[in-house]
C-alpha cells in the first residue's frame, strides 16, 4: 500500500493548503474542527492504522498544534510512532513529541522508553533520531534517564563517528540546561579528553565545545585536555588545507574547531611544561604568520575565516601575557588591520588594541598607533567604532602623550557624537588629572572642557575640579584669575558658573588686589548671572556671596541688599529663602571675628578613589580596559600628591546644611524626632509612665484612663486608646518599634474567653505587616459589649525582629467599666431606685482597707473617671460618696448606683454597690475594691 | 461626535476611510486593524478603547464597519447610524461584499458626506437619498426638480415628495417579528422577548393619510371607555389575511389586547396625535419603509418547544435525545425549522437518528443540526442521537444551549394589525378602492433552551 500512495501525504498537503485558503480566522476553525474530529475518528481505539495514516495524522496534528491550537489527543499515536521500524516514521514521531511534549508523568516515562530502546539499537541513524530528541526537549528528565547512556556511547570503540557527534552535542545541551542532575563518571574523563584527539574533526569539534563546557564548572579534573589541545592545534595549524577535505573552508583548514580549541586553552593559563609552551607559542606564531600571507581567495568568507582564527589567537596571547614578541607581533597586525577597508575588522582591531594596550610587553607598540587612532577618531562614520577608539585612546593614554591625547581628544569632543559625548568627558577629565604635570595645564584643560561640553559634564568633574583646587595650595589663584576669566565670557555654561562661583568664594581674595578684578567687579561679574540659574546654582552663589562678605568687608552693604531683595528673601524656593534669610541674620549679628570662623577657607579634601572612575565603571562596566590594573607599572608621578581625594565630593551645600543642623533648625529638629515613636508615651498620664512594667500590673491602668500603655518590652511598646459611645468603643492601638530594625510580619488579634457565646464584638482594621526602625502604627476599630463580662480578651501580638518570630499575649485590660455612662439624679431619685435594687444578687457591699491616703478629691476623681458620676450633697454624710450609671450592653441598659463610705479612723472603706442585673454588682465591687 | 468612518475588508485592508474631525489621527485605522482585527483573542465587544478613542463596529459577511470617535459620545446612535448606513448601501448596490463596495466606492464617498456633516447624522432616508444622489452619470436638472429636492431634504415632508400617481392604489403590510427564548433544562422559561417591526410598502397617489390601529392595550381600554369617538374598524381594512382581526365585542378585544412595552415609529408618524390619542397616524413616503418598532414581554406564544435529554454514559459515551413541539393551531404550518444541538468538542463519533426532517453531524462546527421543511402546528417530532468521545480528562465540558431557528405565519405576541386606513383629499380615491394587504411572519431570534 505505501507504496502506492508514496510518502508523499497528499492529505497533509490538501489540509494544509485548505487551511492556507481560508478567508477567515472562523472558516479555519471550521475546518480544523472537521480535522480533528476526522483524526478522532481515525484514533479510536477500536480501528488499526497502519504506520503510514498514523504518520500522517500526528502530522496533521503536529501542523494544528502550530497553528495554535490546543491538541490534547494523539500523544499515544505519536509515541507508537517511535517504534516503528521506519525511518520516516520514526522521524515524524520524535517531531511531534520534542514540539509538543505532554508533562504526564506516565506519557514520559513511556517515551522515555521508546528513546532508550532506539539509543541501544544497532541503527546510527535512529540512535541519531533519539539523541536530537533528547537533545531538543533537554529536560531535567532526560536528563537523569541518559546520563549513563550517552557519555558510553560517546566513549565506546564501536560507535561511529556522526553518532559520536551527535551524542556529544547532547550532552553539551543536557550540560547546558540541568547541570546539576547531569552527573559524569569520572572514569570518563580521560576518555572524553581524548576524543580531541578523534581521527574524525567533526567529533573533535563536538568534543571541543563539550569539553569547554565541563572545563568551565571543573577545571583541575579535565586539566589534562590541555596538552591535547595544543597538539591537535599544532597539527591543524601547521598542515596544509589540502589535508582536510571536508574541513576545510575556503582555504582555511577546520576554522571552526582551531576558534575552539583557542578558546578552551584561554580557560587555563599559559602552560607550565616548556616543551608543550613552546610548540603552542609555535601555533600562535604561526597563525601570525599566515595573517600575513596573501590571500588565498577574493571572496569574503576566507578572509572572514582566516580573521577568525587570528582574533581568537591573540586573544590568547592577550590572555597568556606572557610573550612580549607574541604581542607586539599581534600588536603590529592590528595596527594593519587599523587600515582595512572592513568596518567589523577596524572595530575588533581597536577592541582587542584596548586589551593589549594594558599589557606592559606591549604598550609601547600600541602607542606607536596613536596616530592612526586618532585618525580614526576623526575620520571613521561608524558612531561604534568611534567610541571603541576614544576607549583605545584612553588605554593607550600615558605620562608621554597624555598632552597629545587629551588635546586631540579636547578638540574631538566639539563634534563628537551625543551619545558618547558624557563619557568622553570623563575620560578627558580622569586623562588630564591622571598624568598632570603641571596643575595649571590641569585647570586649563577642564575649564575649557566644561566650556565646551556644558551640558555633558556630570556633577563629578566638577565636584572634581573643586577638590583638586581646594586641595593644591600653588594652584589656588592661578583658578582664581582663569575662572574670573571664563566668567566674562558672554555666554557661561551653569557649570562653569558653579565652578568659578564656589572658586571666587574661597580664593577671590587671592586675585583682588588686581585693578581688573576687584571685590566689586567679582561680586558684579558673578551677580549678572546669577538670575539665569537655576535654583540649586542660586543657593550656591549665594553662599559665595556669603563668603564675599568675610573676604571683602567692603561690599558687605550690596550683598545685605541681593540678600534681602524679595526675590532671594520670599523666593517660592524654599532653600534660597532658607539661605537668604540666615546668611543675612548671620552678617547681621555677628562680629567679623565669628564670620570669619564660619566662613573659613575650606579644608583640604580627604583623599580616596576618584569620584570620577567610579562613574566611569558605573557607565560601562564591561567595556572598559581596566586603566587602574596599569598604574603600578606606569612611572607614577601622581600616587603621592595627586589630587585624589574625597569620595563624594563635599562642598559648600553640604556643609551648610550640616551648620543648619546644628543651629537654627534644632528645635524644628528634635519635634520631627520626638514625633516618631515617642508619641505612644506623649499622651500617657505622668503616674503611669513606669515603662517596664509588666503587663499583668499593669493589667487595671485602663481602668480610671481611656489611654495607656498596656504593654511594653525592649523591642515594642503597645498602647492603646479608647473613646466611649455608648456600648461601642472605639478603640485605637499603637505599635511602636523600638528597635533600630524593621518588624516584620505584624499580626495581632484580640481572643474572647468564650468565643462560641461572645460578649464583646470585636471589628479591628487589619494592621501594617511592618514597622520601620523608631517608628509607630496605629490600628482603629470598635468594640462593642453584647453583654456584661468578667473574663478580660486576651491580646496576641507576633511579629519578627530580625527574622526571629516573637510572640506576646497579654490580657486586654478593657474593663466592663468602659461602658458605664454617667446618670445624673436628684436624691429623691437616687433613694427611690436605691430601695428598688434590693434583690440579694443586686447587691454587693465590699468593707476593705484604704491603700492611699485618704483624700476626698482624689477618691471623688477617680469615681469621676472610673465612669459614673458623683453626686455630691446627696448623701447626708459629706464625706460619703453616691453616684450611678448606666451600664450600656447590646442586649439591656443596666443601671447602677454605689455608695462609698471611708471610715476615716480605721482607714477602711465600705462600698455598697446595686445593679439592676444580678452579679453585675460583684463585679464592679471586685474592680474596686483595692483601688482606694 | 462621529470622527470617522472605516470600512475594512475581512484581511484588515482597508477599503473606505472617511475622516470627519481632526482629533482621528491617520493611525486610528491601523489601531483598529491591529487590536480588534488582528487580535490573537477574537474580541467580544461591539466598542473597543484604544489610547483614548473609541471603536464601535459592527461586521457584516466578511465586511467590518467601524466608526471613530475621541468624545464620550451617545454609543447607541452610533449603532443605528452603522445599521442605517447598512440599509442604505444595501438599498444601493444589494448586498455588502468587498467586490460590492470597491465597486461602489465613489458612491459610498458621496453618501458619507450626505448622512454624516461634520460627524453628526443627517438625513438618512434612503428614498430621499436616492432623489438626488443617484448612480446615473451627471444630467441637468431642471429647475422644478431641484425644488423638490430642496423641499424634500428641508421641507415639513421631507419623505414624500408630491405628484405621485398611480394607477392602483396598493399598500402592503408586514408584521416581522423575531422571538428570543432562552428556557432552562426542565422548561422554565428564563427569558422571553419578541422583537417586532411593522414594514411597509406603500403605492399610493397624492398626499394621502393613513390611519393604523393595533390591538395596543392602552389604545383598547381607550375605546372602550369612550366608544363614540373611534372610528368603528371595517371588514376590508384589513383583506387578504386569513388570521387578520375581526370586528367583535370589545370584551373580545380586550382580551386579544397586547401590553408593548415600547416602541418607535418613523418620522412620518404624527407623534402628537400619537400622544394625545394615541392613534398612529402618518403620510407614508413613497416605496418601502419601516413604519415601527416595537417590543413586547408578556404573554408571548412560544411557537416551538424543545425537550432534550442529555445522558453521558461513561466517558466515551453520550446519548442525546431531542424532542420539539409545535405549540400553535393545527392550521398553520411551520417552515425552515433547524435545531443546532452543541456537541463536545472531543466528538469522533455520531450515530442519529430523526423521524422528521434531515440530521446531520457537523464537525466543523461541533453540532448536530437537524433541519425540518415545514412541521403543522400541534405536531410532535423527536431526534435521538449516539455520540461516541474520546477521552479527555482536561477540561469538563460546559454544554452550550441548544439553538433553533424557525419562521411561522403569525404574530407570537398576539399583535393585530385592527384597521389600516387611507385619506386622500384632493384626489378623489377612497379607502375602499385602495387595496390592502396585511402578512404576519413570526422568526426567531436567539431561540435557546438549556440542555
Amino acid at each position: 500500500m505505501p507504496n502506492i500512495r508514496g510518502d508523499a501525504m497528499r492529505g497533509l498537503a490538501v489540509f494544509i493548503s485548505d487551511i492556507r485558503n481560508c478567508k477567515s480566522r472562523e472558516a479555519e476553525l471550521r475546518r480544523i474542527n472537521k480535522e480533528l474530529t476526522n483524526i478522532r475518528q481515525r484514533f479510536r481505539a477500536d480501528k488499526t492504522l497502519d504506520g503510514y495514516q498514523k504518520k500522517k495524522y500526528v502530522c496533521k496534528l503536529l501542523f494544528i498544534f502550530l497553528l495554535g491550537h490546543d491538541i490534547d489527543f494523539g500523544y499515544m499515536e505519536a509515541v507508537n510512532l517511535l517504534s516503528s521500524n521506519k525511518y520516516t516514521e520514526k522521524q515524524i514521531g520524535y517531531l511531534f513529541i520534542s514540539v509538543i511534549m505532554n508533562s504526564s508523568s506516565e506519557m514520559k516515562q513511556l517515551i522515555i522508553q521508546n528513546i532508550r530502546n532506539d539509543i541501544q539499537s544497532r541503527n546510527p541513524i535512529f540512535i541519531n533520531l533519539a539523541l536530537q530528541c533528547v537533545a531538543n526537549i533537554g529536560e531535567r528528565e532526560m536528563a537523569t534517564a541518559f546520563t549513563n547512556e550517552i557519555p558510553r556511547l560517546l566513549i565506546s570503540g564501536d560507535t561511529i563517528d556522526p553518532v559520536k557527534q551527535s551524542a556529544a552535542l547532547c550532552l553539551l545541551r543536557l550540560h547546558r540546561t540541568s547541570p546539576d542532575s547531569l552527573q559524569l563518571n569520572t572514569e570518563w574523563t580521560a576518555r572524553i579528553i581524548h576524543l580531541l584527539n578523534d581521527q574524525h574533526l567533526g567529533v573533535a569539534t563536538a568534543a571541543v565545545s563539550l569539553i569547554d563546557a565541563l572545563v568551565k564548572r571543573n577545571p583541575d579534573e579535565y586539566k589534562g585536555c590541555v596538552n591535547l589541545a595544543v597538539s591537535r592545534l599544532s597539527r591543524i595549524v601547521t598542515s596544509s588545507y589540502t589535508d582536510f577535505q571536508d574541513y576545510t573552508y575556503y582555504f582555511v583548514p577546520a576554522p571552526w574547531l582551531c576558534v575552539k580549541l583557542l578558546r578552551l586553552l584561554q580557560n587555563y593559563p599559559p602552560p607550565d611544561d616548556p616543551s608543550i609552551r613552546s610548540r603552542l607559542n609555535e601555533c600562535l606564531d604561526t597563525i601570525l604568520n599566515k595573517a600575513q600571507e596573501p590571500l588565498k581567495s577574493k571572496k569574503v568568507q576566507h578572509s572572514n575565516a582566516r580573521n577568525a582564527v587570528l582574533f581568537e589567537a591573540i586573544n590568547l596571547i592577550i590572555h597568556m601575557d606572557c610573550e612580549s614578541t607574541l604581542l607586539v607581533r599581534a600588536c603590529n597586525q592590528l595596527g594593519q588591520f587599523l587600515q582595512n577597508r572592513e568596518t567589523n575588522l577596524r572595530y575588533l582591531a581597536l577592541e582587542s588594541m584596548c586589551l593589549l594596550a594594558a599589557s606592559e610587553f606591549s604598550h609601547e607598540a600600541v602607542k606607536k598607533h596613536q596616530e592612526t587612532v586618532i585618525n580614526a577618531l576623526k575620520s571613521e562614520r561608524d558612531v561604534s567604532v568611534r567610541q571603541r577608539a576614544v576607549d583605545l585612546l584612553y588605554a593607550m593614554c600615558d605620562r608621554s602623550n597624555a598632552e597629545d591625547i587629551v588635546q586631540e581628544m579636547l578638540t574631538y569632543l566639539e563634534t563628537a557624537d551625543y551619545t558618547i559625548r558624557e563619557e568622553m568627558v570623563l575620560k578627558i577629565a580622569i586623562l588630564s588629572e591622571k598624568y598632570a604635570v603641571d596643575y595649571k595645564w590641569y585647570l586649563d584643560i577642564m575649564l575649557k572642557l566644561i566650556r565646551i561640553a556644558g551640558d555633558f559634564v556630570s556633577e563629578e568633574v566638577w565636584y572634581r575640579v573643586i577638590q583638586v583646587v581646594v586641595n593644591r595650595n600653588d594652584v589656588q589663584s592661578y583658578a582664581a584669575k582663569i575662572a574670573f576669566e571664563a566668567l566674562q565670557a558672554p555666554a557661561c555654561h551653569e557649570n562653569m558658573i558653579k565652578v568659578a562661583g564656589y572658586i571666587l568664594g574661597e580664593y577671590g581674595n587671592l586675585i583682588a588686589l588686581d585693578p581688573r578684578s576687584t571685590p566689586m567687579i567679582q561680586f558684579e561679574l558673578l551677580h549678572s548671572k546669577y538670575h539665569l540659574c537655576s535654583p540649586t546654582t542660586r543657593s550656591l552663589i549665594l553662599s559665595t556671596y556669603m563668603k564675599f562678605i568675610n573676604l571683602f568687608p567692603e561690599i558687605k552693604q550690596h550683598v545685605q541688599d541681593i540678600l534681602r531683595h524679595d526675590s532671594n528673601f520670599r523666593s517660592s524656593d524654599v532653600e534660597i529663602q532658607q539661605r537668604a534669610t540666615e546668611y543675612l541674620r548671620l552678617s547681621e549679628i555677628c562680629s567679623p571675628t565669628v564670620l570669619a570662623t564660619v566662613l573659613e577657607i575650606m579644608p583640604p579634601y580627604p583623599e580616596k578613589q576618584s569620584p570620577l572612575l567610579v562613574r566611569l565603571k558605573q557607565k560601562k562596566p564591561l567595556m572598559e580596559a581596566e586603566p587602574s590594573g596599569e598604574t603600578p607599572t606606569t612611572p607614577g608621578a601622581h600616587t603621592d600628591d595627586g589630587p585624589k581625594l574625597a569620595d563624594t565630593a563635599i562642598h559648600l551645600n553640604q556643609q551648610h546644611q550640616q551648620q543648619q543642623q546644628n543651629g537654627l533648625l534644632v528645635s524644628l529638629d528634635t519635634i520631627e524626632s520626638n514625633g516618631h515613636y515617642n508619641e505612644s508615651t506623649s499622651y500617657s498620664l505622668p503616674s503611669s509612665s513606669v515603662p517596664s512594667a509588666a503587663p499583668l500590673q499593669s493589667a487595671k491602668k485602663l481602668l480610671f484612663k481611656n489611654s495607656d500603655i498596656i504593654f511594653e518590652n525592649d523591642i515594642i511598646q503597645i498602647g492603646i486608646k479608647v473613646e466611649i459611645m455608648k456600648s461601642i468603643l472605639r478603640v485605637e492601638f499603637y505599635y511602636g518599634n523600638k528597635t533600630n530594625s524593621n518588624l516584620t510580619n505584624m499580626s495581632s488579634s484580640i481572643s474572647l474567653a468564650d468565643e462560641l457565646d461572645p460578649d464583646l464584638r470585636i471589628n479591628m482594621e487589619p494592621i501594617k505587616s511592618s514597622i520601620d526602625p523608631k517608628a509607630q502604627i496605629k490600628q482603629a476599630g470598635t468594640i462593642e459589649c453584647i453583654k456584661d463580662y468578667g473574663n478580660l480578651p486576651k491580646m496576641n501580638v507576633a511579629f519578627f525582629y530580625s527574622n526571629v518570630p516573637q510572640k506576646i499575649d497579654f490580657p486586654l485590660p478593657l474593663y466592663i467599666n468602659k461602658f458605664i455612662e454617667k446618670a445624673e439624679m436628684d436624691s429623691n431619685n437616687y433613694f427611690l431606685r436605691w430601695r428598688n435594687l434590693d434583690k440579694p444578687d443586686q447587691e454587693c457591699q465590699k468593707i476593705f482597707p484604704a491603700k492611699f491616703p485618704m483624700n476626698h478629691n482624689e477618691c471623688s476623681q477617680k469615681l469621676d473617671s472610673f465612669g459614673w458620676s458623683d453626686l455630691a450633697g446627696i448623701d447626708v454624710n459629706a464625706d460619703n460618696f453616691c453616684g450611678a450609671g448606666i451600664l450600656h450592653t447590646t442586649a439591656q441598659q443596666i443601671g447602677c448606683l454605689y455608695r462609698l463610705e471611708p471610715n476615716k479612723q480605721a482607714k477602711m472603706y465600705r462600698l455598697t454597690i446595686r445593679t439592676s442585673k444580678g452579679g453585675v454588682a460583684a463585679r464592679l465591687a471586685e474592680l474596686l475594691e483595692d483601688q482606694f | 461626535m462621529i470622527g470617522g468612518v472605516f470600512i475594512y475588508n475581512h484581511k484588515g485592508e482597508v477599503l473606505i476611510s472617511r475622516v470627519y474631525r481632526d482629533d482621528i489621527g491617520r493611525n486610528a485605522v491601523d489601531a483598529f486593524r491591529v487590536n480588534v482585527i488582528h487580535a490573537r483573542q477574537q474580541s467580544r465587544f461591539p466598542v473597543v478603547n484604544i489610547a483614548r478613542t473609541s471603536f464601535f463596529y459592527t461586521k457584516r459577511s466578511n465586511i467590518w464597519l467601524c466608526a471613530v470617535a475621541k468624545q464620550n459620545i451617545n454609543a447607541a446612535m452610533v449603532f443605528e447610524f452603522l445599521n442605517k448606513m447598512i440599509d442604505i448601501m444595501q438599498s444601493y448596490f444589494g448586498k455588502i461584499s468587498e467586490e460590492n463596495v470597491k465597486n461602489n466606492f465613489v458612491l459610498i464617498y458621496e453618501l458619507l458626506d450626505e448622512i454624516l456633516d461634520f460627524g453628526y447624522p443627517q438625513n438618512s432616508d434612503a428614498g430621499v437619498l436616492k432623489s438626488f444622489i443617484t448612480q446615473q452619470g451627471v444630467r441637468p436638472v431642471t429647475r422644478e426638480e431641484q425644488t423638490n429636492v430642496t423641499s424634500a431634504v428641508t421641507g415639513q415632508i421631507g419623505w414624500r415628495r408630491e405628484g405621485i400617481k398611480y394607477r392602483r392604489n396598493e399598500l402592503f403590510l408586514d408584521v416581522i417579528e423575531s422571538v428570543n427564548l432562552l428556557m432552562s433544562q426542565q422548561g422554565q422559561v428564563l427569558s422571553t422577548h419578541v422583537a417586532g417591526r411593522v414594514a411597509m410598502k406603500s403605492y399610493l397617489s397624492g398626499m394621502p393619510e393613513c390611519k393604523f390601529g393595533i390591538n395596543d392595550k392602552i389604545t383598547v381600554e381607550n375605546r372602550t371607555k369612550n366608544p363614540g369617538d373611534s372610528t368603528n374598524p371595517t371588514n376590508n381594512s384589513t383583506a387578504n389575511n386569513s388570521t387578520n382581526p375581526t370586528t367583535t365585542t370589545t370584551a373580545a378585544t380586550t382580551k386579544t389586547a397586547i401590553a408593548i412595552d415600547d416602541c418607535q415609529f418613523h418620522q412620518c408618524v404624527k407623534l402628537s396625535k400619537f400622544e394625545s390619542e394615541h392613534s398612529i397616524s402618518f403620510i407614508p413616503p413613497d416605496g418601502e419603509f419601516e413604519l415601527m418598532r416595537y417590543r413586547t414581554t408578556k404573554d408571548i406564544s412560544l411557537p416551538f418547544r424543545v425537550i432534550p435529554l442529555v445522558r453521558e454514559i461513561g466517558r466515551t459515551k453520550m446519548e442525546v435525545k431531542v424532542v420539539v413541539k409545535s405549540n400553535f393551531k393545527p392550521t398553520l404550518i411551520g417552515q425552515k425549522i433547524e435545531i443546532r444541538i452543541p456537541i463536545p468538542p472531543n466528538t469522533c463519533d455520531v450515530q442519529l437518528l430523526c423521524m422528521k426532517g434531515k440530521a446531520k453531524h457537523k464537525s466543523s462546527d461541533n453540532a448536530i443540526v437537524w433541519k425540518m421543511k415545514r412541521m403543522g402546528g400541534m405536531k410532535e417530532s423527536q431526534l435521538s442521537a449516539e455520540i461516541e468521545l474520546t477521552p479527555n480528562d482536561k477540561k469538563k465540558w460546559n454544554r452550550p444551549p441548544i439553538s433553533m431557528s424557525f419562521e411561522v405565519p403569525f404574530a407570537p405576541s398576539g399583535f393585530k394589525v385592527r384597521y389600516l386606513k387611507v385619506f386622500e383629499h384632493k384626489l378623489n380615491y377612497s379607502d375602499s378602492e385602495t387595496i390592502k394587504w396585511v402578512r404576519y411572519i413570526g422568526k426567531s431570534g436567539l431561540y435557546e433552551t438549556r440542555s
